[in-house]
């Protein structure tokens, strides 16, 4: 057997490429910000069954926009690292252009806020629990 | 010619330079190069990565609040070319970039200077500890001079 390559061998990662091609896009942190109003919220956790989705539809992550199977894998997934990394993530509020701006030296750069998304005060969705989804659809 | 700001690192995209991608919401997102792009495209968060310009004044590592960043803007209403006004222009830049590299440098230098206080005390203190690193020759030395001393008196005696 020859000598085994170690140098230059990065761009053959092709699984990270494939995940960030535009065909196979998952939603951005302010589109999910978006979501979570309560106007969107509650179109998003009552959606009409979707044969084309996993779970019809019905099992649905908001601050992941994910969908699943059915309300166990739900309630696992709400429990794992990735969910309360996410929760974390979405209590600044979203980086926008203006943002990026005056961080460039466009006016001055005050830092970002926390996240207020609707009358109610900031995240009243993120406290929802899934036991008791009835309670958002009120 | 209009310069934009990358959207991820914040530097100028000069005209000829970087990609845009529209989001099938009709926003806009444009980077200066494809480092910005890929990192975009791995949704990285620009407040968390340490080289963009967000995390170096969101970190405070940078001067970020100052009224010299309040001259450089987008305008929208086009100024007819009148020379005085170009001119007086020119040298207001000239001036704020002065005093802007000049406070920048202040924040900077301020930021270190609140910090060698306790650099000098860890220090202070590493040596402490671990001063006998440095006492071990010396000490072998004082051994070996000791020893030879010993050796020769030892001769003497024999050759008395």
């Amino acid at each position: 057997m020859g000598r085994v390559r170690r140098k230059r061998v990065h761009k053959n990662i092709k699984d990270i490429k494939k995940k960030a091609r535009t065909r196979h896009k998952t939603k951005d942190i302010d589109q999910i910000h978006q979501d979570l109003r309560n106007e969107n919220a509650r179109k998003l956790l009552q959606q009409s069954p979707d044969m084309d989705l996993p779970g019809l539809a019905q099992f649905y992550c908001l601050e992941c926009a994910r969908y699943f199977i059915d309300q166990k894998a739900l309630t696992d997934h709400k429990k794992q690292k990735v969910h309360r990394n996410r929760l974390k993530e979405l209590k600044l509020e979203p980086y926008t252009q203006h943002e990026s701006d005056a961080a460039g030296g466009m006016g001055s750069y005050h830092g970002p806020k926390e996240a207020v998304t609707s009358k109610e005060g900031i995240y009243p969705l993120l406290r929802y629990n899934n036991t008791t989804k009835s309670l958002w659809c009120a | 010619m209009r310069l934009v700001k990358c959207y991820f690192c914040s530097s100028t995209i000069y005209p000829g330079h970087g990609i845009q991608f529209v989001r099938n919401d009709n926003k806009v997102f444009k980077f200066c190069r494809a480092k910005c792009h890929k990192a975009f495209k791995k949704h990285r968060n620009p407040r968390k990565v340490r080289w963009t310009k967000a995390f170096r004044k969101s970190a405070g590592k940078e001067l970020a609040i100052d009224s010299t960043f309040e001259f450089e803007r987008n305008r929208n209403i086009p100024v007819k070319y009148n020379r005085e006004l170009w001119n007086k222009s020119l040298e207001a830049i000239k001036r704020v970039q002065e005093i802007k590299m000049k406070r920048q440098h202040q924040y900077v230098k301020n930021r270190l200077k609140a910090n060698t206080a306790a650099l000098k005390e860890a220090d202070y203190e590493e040596v402490k500890q671990n001063i006998h690193i440095l006492e071990e020759p010396k000490v072998k030395k004082e051994a070996k001079i000791k020893r030879a001393t010993q050796v020769i008196q030892e001769i003497d005696m024999d050759t008395d």
